[in-house]
């Protein structure tokens, strides 16, 4: 109840009016909010390590400013707007959801929500929730004294002093709410914090289905509520310990549906940015993969043309890629600013397992494919669903304006590359290592190809009633209709086919 | 191909991907059910209750035990307990990385009656 109210009030509260002005009536801005309220407390224990103070005052300075901020831009945009009177391009809205539809999506959602969330009557705190979240926690508490030097202290080095402060920084206002009494608090909080992103990536899916006809809808709502359940299902005990691998999992698959898949719009784009950055301000994981779907975000919001002036159109890519991604970037300059760097690549902490000498990159790559293959038994359904899908429903993803699967496919496979390459190049015993981490590094993999299962669910329940493609092609043609636009973003993939 | 088989064809396909997408999220959900009914039996609850008591209690011994700020070394036989220590320590005292740098030494060891089996020992270095 106690981590519900900080939730709700100290998260919550903190972040609705920058959720409301970026996704507006969407019920995404539920489950956005607290995650935005979130950011801005791991921005505070950035300002904290680095500038000073505590976690409360510099959290309750980031959230004003944050607010006013916001409140400014959108006063300004809104007598902007009515100064122009021009009417809305309506290629550029996201879609709009009635309240009807919101209701029954938020419904089904939190009731979905709940189920996994029944695990939190045990009070479960996991290896890593106790080591480096609770850790990190207390020392976010104690100040900016007791951050800097328990970080930089080489008694905590097994806490991967490193890592992102979203986790702890939450975990350490709720304790300065409520007390330090009850110490599963933190780990409920990054439970509660996991759901939300997943209720991003729900009402996502159910979004997708939202300009269809009534079976495409109800298709869309129960495949939203559906994803919630299969994201804590692929993470496992993990994310009911308070491990913060499905945060950051869920709120990367949450960048890729809204920045990815749903129709290109400010809207989008502002919570996929928002997504990115929560993914990124929870752990390294979070921040590469991050990275590499705002690479695409942008490639795909800004596509090359050679019509465009090439500085210009490439300062506008990086500036997709590095505003959302700062907060998180600002952190690793800052960290290792201190003095702390990544324990994987410098050296393993004492008693921890190190890399034999007998391991060579290649024997690591194949430990490493022989661990991760079996995470990924939903892989081979999601690709047959996604070639069964572009044979016979690509018209219909465009007529829905989604985005090419072949950016969601990038993304998922761009982030195991980069895990292959770290397994690979890190310092630790290799099969040590991937038994105890590789059921989580997956999951975003495993929950990213879930959401692509459940948005081509969508559309093939409204393209179950709509005519074949080609046949409606012609039609269209015949008619002197604009037949619509291919997809943006990489064509290849669809086009060989 | 004549346009009413397409149209078949492609129903086909749509009912295909339905049905597979069905199948896999719905087995995901059946797992996550029973792994929720696994971790919320009573019995599973009461051993995890003992386990945070436990776990509070040398929080709170180290409190009591240890002067605030002291320089403190973690050494138990168990490898787990000795990073608990300096994981609960934290905001009190100051682990060390070497014993000849601490003030104290911190281990757990075995005992009735105090931490659900468990005793915080502190000894001067």
């Amino acid at each position: 109840m106690k981590a519900l109210l900080m939730l709700a009030i100290g998260l919550g509260a903190a972040g609705i009016v920058p959720a409301a002005a970026v996704a507006r009536r969407s019920p995404v801005v539920v489950f956005l909010a607290p995650l935005i309220g979130a950011g801005m407390a791991a921005v505070a224990a950035g300002i904290e390590l680095g500038a000073g103070g505590s976690i409360t005052a510099d959290y309750i300075a980031v959230v004003v400013i944050v607010n006013l901020v916001v409140i400014a831009w959108w006063l300004t945009a809104r007598r902007l707007a009515q100064r122009t009177a021009q009417p809305p391009a309506t290629s550029t809205q996201a879609p709009r959801m009635s309240w009807v539809w919101a209701s029954l999506t938020l419904v089904v959602v939190l009731g979905c929500l709940a189920v996994p969330l029944m695990a939190l009557r045990a009070p479960m705190i996991g290896w890593d929730a106790n080591s480096i979240w609770l850790t990190h926690a207390f020392m976010v508490y104690g100040g900016h004294h007791e951050l800097l030097t328990g970080l930089q202290n080489v008694a905590y080095q097994f806490s991967n002093p490193d890592y992102p402060p979203l986790v702890p920084a939450v975990g350490a206002l709720a304790f300065k709410v409520f007390g330090l009494g009850n110490l599963h608090l933190a780990a409920v909080m990054t439970i509660l914090l996991s759901a939300c992103a997943l209720g991003v990536v729900g009402t996502g899916i159910a979004t997708a289905g939202i300009g269809g006809r009534r079976p495409t809808r109800i298709a869309g709502v129960v495949a939203a509520g559906a994803i919630c359940i299969a994201g804590f299902a692929v993470s496992g005990i993990s994310e009911v310990e308070g491990y913060t691998d499905l945060l950051w999992a869920a709120a990367a698959v949450g960048a890729v549906i809204w920045g990815l898949v749903l129709p290109r719009s400010p809207q989008a784009l502002g919570v996929a940015w928002i997504s990115a950055a929560v993914a990124s301000l929870t752990k390294n994981e979070g921040l590469t993969t991050a990275l590499i779907i705002l690479v695409l975000i942008a490639f795909r919001y800004r596509p090359i043309s050679r019509r465009e002036p090439m500085v210009r159109s490439w300062a506008e890519r990086a500036g997709f890629v590095v505003l959302p991604a700062l907060p998180g970037l600002a952190w690793a300059g800052l960290i290792r600013h201190i003095g702390v760097h990544d324990a994987f690549f410098k050296s393993a902490p004492a008693g921890a397992f190190k890399s034999a000498s007998i391991e060579t990159p290649l024997s690591r790559a194949g430990a490493t494919i022989a661990a991760i293959g079996p995470h990924l038994a939903v892989a081979p359904v999601a690709l047959a669903v996604l070639l069964a899908g572009c044979w016979f429903l690509r018209r219909d993803r465009e007529h829905a304006r989604l985005g090419n699967p072949a950016w969601l496919w990038i993304a998922c496979l761009g982030s195991l590359a980069t895990l292959l390459a770290t397994y690979v190049i890190g310092d630790f015993e290799i099969h040590t290592w991937l038994a105890t981490s590789v059921s989580r590094t997956t999951i975003f993999a495993q929950v990213v190809l879930y959401a692509d299962i459940a948005i081509w669910m969508v559309i093939a329940a409204d393209g179950a009633f709509t005519r074949a493609d080609r046949q409606s092609s012609q039609r269209a043609s015949s008619a002197g209709e604009q037949v619509p636009e291919a997809p943006e973003g990489p064509r290849e993939p669809l086009s060989q086919r | 191909m004549s346009e009413r088989s397409e149209q078949i064809g492609k129903r086909v396909g749509c009912a295909a991907i339905v049905a597979a997408a069905a199948v896999t999220l719905g087995l995901s959900i059946h797992h996550d059910v029973q792994f929720t009914a696994s971790v919320t039996t009573p019995k599973w609850i009461a051993e995890q209750a003992v386990k945070l008591r436990q776990e509070t209690c040398i929080y709170h011994a180290i409190r009591a035990q240890v002067p605030k700020g002291a320089a403190v070394y973690v050494i138990s036989p168990d490898y787990r307990p000795t990073q608990r220590l300096s994981e609960l320590s934290t905001l009190w005292a100051v682990p060390q990385a070497n014993l000849a740098d601490a003030q104290w030494r911190l281990s757990l060891v075995p005992a009735h009656g105090h931490c659900d089996g468990l005793a915080l020992e502190v000894r001067r270095v």
